[in-house]
């Protein structure tokens, strides 16, 4: 679980807090995706979240962060990143080791994997994000979309109860963004995982994830189910922060027909919608 | 121009990247480069500008060879936008950082007008010139990266994922601001991007590849409506696009989310049927 308290977090040298007052619950096993405009403070919530904040950024700090009622002041930083999992957004801040087979070695080393499931755990990672072919390779050698996914397999691999990704996806292709989505998912519907996401791709932050916050100039201004922080659209779009089409499109459909459509969040959805309204029924 | 030849690439100690690839676009066009990652479209684009040379094939950029000219004579037509801005900007100021392509380019011109060019292109992008572009943030540094290449006014324009790291303000900003370039100028514009929203909204042809090969090359709303090709490229369509497949029958042209709600309205109260 990851409670956040009133929390503001001004940078050292920096004169306007990145975070204020920001209130959060993210209950075991939820799925918690985090939108907002460039410069919300999205970064700085999830450094916050994995201890970074206040262990490696130094600044004014007021009100709490705990995770799994831990203190994120109190306890090291050792403990918390067995306990939270972070993928940067920064890849190239994160890879330290030149072959991608030593990249995961070396979490699994320094986090005391006993030496026989280190094999099977580094294996079972790499397969997950779909990368075994790479097992071999030089770090050099490989496209940013294959970097990225390294990154999170070496964090897949510690098997972290807390999951928080900056932009996981940002160099990968429509496909492997959605197996990496479709990863998260499984991993936090069969064993639990918490997962904190922050993402710009909408459409897929809104099939996935049970739940949305919204920040913007460093205050939460909208968190909640998926679905209603959507049929906010307008706030949404004011704010810099686009909504998936096809919850454009119900509201295109509401204005045009008069009457109140539902927020589709997905294609399924927005395809019910659309043959419900021409009273057709699928096809085949 | 760009025209490529039978063009094949291969970096040192690997497989092709890129087999066979034969295309040519014509002054003005908007073409975005689609595929899966691999599939060779960063290279592709690298061997438009010259940055790379073929292993075998030609390369003409408007009737110049790449494998016989200066890149500071491609420079001057070409300009390109990094997938990462950091790996262009090189210089502490904003104003400095403009200078410098152009002083690079169109030295010729004299410092007076570079000078001036680098004013009207500060003025446009709101930027002082003084700030420190690593102190700027990732949109604005892609901000920077652009500024810096439109100041010389190329011909050509490539861009890799150009709205990578940025957020929908951002997005739109810099891709309204390339589109303008587009149709006011005639610059012809090549782009990498994995957002198939935005291929939809701003590019006119589309290129396909997987495997280093080029699949397909058309008109970007009939190459997303073909579900075939889409599974072969590893390519998810857009929503509308996506959805207008799944419907059928009177949607196949509706390719936002006004044009299917239109639809709708129009199919009301006869069944669902098209005339």
């Amino acid at each position: 679980m990851i409670q956040i308290q009133d929390f503001s977090f001004t940078y050292k040298n920096e004169k306007t807090p990145a975070l204020r007052e920001v209130s959060l619950t993210v209950p075991d096993g939820g799925f918690l995706g985090i939108i907002g405009p460039a410069g919300a403070g999205k970064t700085t919530l999830a450094r916050a979240v994995s201890g970074m904040i206040p262990h490696h950024y130094r600044g004014d700090f007021y009100g709490s962060v705990s995770v799994n009622g831990l203190d994120t002041v109190d306890t090291s930083i050792e403990e918390l990143s067995r306990l939270v999992g972070m993928v940067f957004q920064d890849v190239e801040s994160q890879i330290i080791s030149p072959l991608v087979e030593d990249e995961l070695l070396y979490g699994l080393e320094n986090f005391g994997v006993p030496r026989e499931e280190i094999p099977a755990r580094l294996e079972e990672a790499l397969a997950k994000v779909g990368i075994s072919e790479l097992r071999d390779r030089s770090i050099a050698s490989l496209s940013g979309g294959q970097r990225q996914k390294v990154a999170i397999a070496s964090i897949i691999a510690l098997k972290p109860r807390i999951l928080v990704l900056d932009e996981p996806t940002g160099e990968l292709d429509p496909r492997s963004s959605r197996q990496i989505f479709a990863l998260l998912k499984q991993l936090n519907e069969e064993q639990g995982i918490t997962v904190l996401l922050i993402e710009q791709k909408i459409m897929l932050l809104c099939e996935f994830a049970k739940h949305l916050a919204v920040l913007s100039g460093g205050r939460i201004v909208r968190q909640g189910e998926t679905r209603d922080v959507l049929s906010h659209a307008d706030e949404l779009q004011a704010l810099g922060v686009n909504c998936p089409r096809v919850t454009t499109l119900s509201r295109v459909l509401s204005g045009k027909t008069g009457t109140e459509q539902p927020v589709c969040v997905n294609l399924d959805e927005a395809e019910t919608m659309v043959l419900n309204l021409i009273g057709r029924r699928a096809q085949p | 121009m760009i025209e490529l030849e039978h063009v094949s690439f291969a970096y040192a100690d690997q497989g092709p990247s890129v087999q066979d690839v034969s295309f040519r676009l014509e002054k003005g066009e908007f073409a975005a480069v689609l595929g899966a990652n691999g599939a060779g479209k960063t290279t592709t684009v690298r061997l438009m500008d010259g940055l790379l040379k073929p292993t075998s094939g030609r390369v003409l950029i408007n009737g110049a060879d790449t494998a016989q000219t200066q890149v500071s004579e491609r420079a001057r037509r070409v300009g390109f936008l990094f997938q990462n801005p950091d790996r262009q900007i090189c210089k502490n100021t904003v104003r400095e950082e403009i200078l410098f392509g152009l002083r690079t380019v169109r030295a010729e011109e004299g410092e007076d007008a570079l000078r001036a060019r680098a004013e009207a292109v500060l003025a446009e992008f709101a930027f002082t010139g003084d700030e420190e572009p690593f102190s700027l943030s990732r949109g604005q540094r892609q901000r920077v990266a652009l500024a810096s290449i439109l100041a010389v006014e190329p011909e050509i324009l490539i861009l890799d994922e150009p709205t990578t790291g940025l957020d929908y303000l951002e997005c739109c900003q810099i891709m309204d601001r390339i589109r303008r370039m587009n149709q006011e100028k005639q610059v012809t514009v090549v782009m990498v991007c994995h957002d198939m929203e935005v291929v939809l909204d701003y590019a006119r042809r589309a290129l396909v590849m997987a495997g280093g090969r080029l699949l397909a090359d058309g008109p970007v709303p009939e190459i997303f409506r073909n579900p075939d090709l889409m599974e072969q490229a590893s390519i998810l369509p857009p929503q509308m696009i996506g959805l207008g497949t799944r419907l059928g029958k009177g949607f196949e042209n509706a390719t936002s989310p006004e044009a299917v709600a239109d639809t709708v309205l129009s199919l009301q109260g006869k069944g669902g049927h098209a005339e």
